[in-house]
């Protein structure tokens, strides 16, 4: 139509022109842009002036999504919810087993520690339960005759001394525990070396050392290792904290609270039986350790 | 348009930046990227539609111009779009009168083939920049677009019969 118009229609270059023109000034564009990146500037311009389409064109979507997201029917929320709480019961349940099993885990780690660390070879036990006679501070292992435990034999944990098999039958031992009641075990205090014997009191009761002067040097605080006399305890084991000194009487009362966790894990170390003993000092003091041990076991 | 009996309001300078607006806003949706080449270039669309019925005021310049912006918005190599717009802006001014007298149908098979040239007019300065090729779906936007031009071509028709006499 342009390209016949007569002159007096004044509209400017024909289109052909035009075209050259704007066609010339692409190519510009393009070249521009492609070779010599010198059109951000222009393209940067360009798009702010373009942003309000840009946002108009995608505005509706997001208003969709979060008018979708307003009206979603009240069941669908409380489904939603329902399973959610089912997952978060299910996760709650895995995420205790797994804790449980990281406690397990380090206690695996500190006993396989102690195992290599303690003077005597070691097997390892896992405690099957808790003995159901009320009088007497016990255990039942998994390890019996067949496994080679004997009577006799020490079980100790990662942190210290938890008691002696007292009875075993072909699958299963029997423990007595550190704090069964007059079950006793000769210390040292690893202070200041003075030897003395702790005594149990109980299930879930304080060890106690007995017999002391009121003014024994013993204070709160201090550790009481085996001390290895009896023949029986290898020497060096921890056995327990002193916590308490009451002075008050003729006799020191001294409470003590085992080092090992006494009711708390579920293996503990079997050391091996004892080795025939070293060559010791004191004749004398030898046979009656031994009687003292014979009297503990039984 | 194609011969009318029909005596068509004039057509505002608002109304056409309006539709320009509302082309880029469907070539800008965020589907376009999703769909990619299957989406018809609305702009273009419109560009052939206003350059075949406002000849006058329409038309390379204008493509141009709509060009850039489609350069900006879609990120391509600027100018493309431009190129491509001018030289389909070109083409309907060039047989303007040829076409705006087929019916409807018509016209839509010439939208159809300046879609497919300017479809063809971006992949090959792409390919001359070395870019590869994306495969036939590139051109199948034109494809989609065509059955779009007559529904097209009556909504904007509407605005102008609006308000005119039935019958000359």
């Amino acid at each position: 139509m342009q390209s016949t118009q007569p002159a007096f229609f004044k509209q400017g270059p024909k289109p052909a022109t035009r075209l050259a023109i704007f066609a010339v000034l692409s190519l510009a564009l393009m070249a521009g842009d492609t070779r010599y990146h010198m059109l951000g500037v222009m393209r940067q311009q360009v798009s702010v002036a373009l942003y309000p389409l840009q946002w108009l064109a995608t505005a509706p979507f997001t208003l969709f999504r979060t008018s979708r997201d307003f009206l979603t029917r009240q069941a669908d929320l409380l489904e939603e919810n329902r399973q959610l709480n089912d997952a978060q019961l299910s996760a709650t349940a895995l995420a205790q087993r797994v804790k449980q099993l990281e406690q397990e885990n380090i206690q695996l780690r500190g006993l396989n520690e102690a195992q290599r660390t303690l003077p005597k070879p070691s097997q390892l036990a896992e405690i099957l339960y808790n003995s159901r006679d009320a009088f007497a501070a016990k255990l039942i292992l998994n390890r019996g005759e067949t496994h080679g435990i004997t009577a006799g034999r020490i079980v100790a944990d990662a942190s210290g001394l938890v008691g002696q098999i007292v009875r075993v039958q072909p699958m299963t031992s029997e423990i007595r525990l550190l704090t069964d009641n007059n079950h006793m075990v000769p210390v040292v205090v690893e202070r200041n070396q003075l030897r003395t014997v702790v005594y149990g009191r109980g299930r879930e009761q304080a060890l106690e050392v007995r017999n002391m002067a009121s003014n024994v040097d013993i204070q709160p605080g201090d550790i009481l290792v085996t001390s290895g006399i009896d023949g029986l305890y290898p020497a060096g084991l921890p056995v327990a904290k002193v916590e308490n000194v009451d002075r008050q009487s003729a006799f020191a009362r001294i409470f003590c609270s085992p080092l090992a966790g006494i009711g708390q894990h579920r293996f503990l170390l079997v050391l091996e039986e004892a080795s025939p003993l070293p060559p010791y000092p004191t004749a004398a003091s030898a046979p009656a350790a031994a009687g003292k041990k014979k009297r503990k076991g039984h | 348009m194609p011969v009318s009996s029909q005596i068509l309001r004039p057509v505002g300078t608002h109304f056409i930046v309006l539709t320009f607006l509302a082309a880029l806003l469907g070539n800008l949706l965020p589907w376009q990227a999703t769909l990619a080449n299957f989406a018809p270039d609305f702009v273009a669309l419109l560009l052939i539609y206003w350059t075949l019925n406002q000849p006058r005021r329409i038309g390379v310049g204008v493509g141009f111009l709509l060009g850039i912006l489609m350069d900006v918005g879609d990120g391509t190599v600027l100018g493309q779009h431009a190129l491509a717009y001018s030289v389909i802006a070109f083409l309907t001014l060039w047989r303007n009168r040829q076409i705006s007298v087929a019916p409807f149908w018509q016209q839509a098979i010439s939208a159809f083939l300046l879609l497919l040239l300017s479809q063809l007019i971006m992949y090959l300065v792409r390919s001359t920049m070395g870019a590869p090729f994306v495969g036939w779906s590139y051109f199948a936007g034109p494809v989609i677009a065509a059955p779009l031009w007559t529904p097209l071509a009556n909504l904007m028709l509407m605005h102008q019969r609006m308000g005119a006499p039935e019958e000359l």
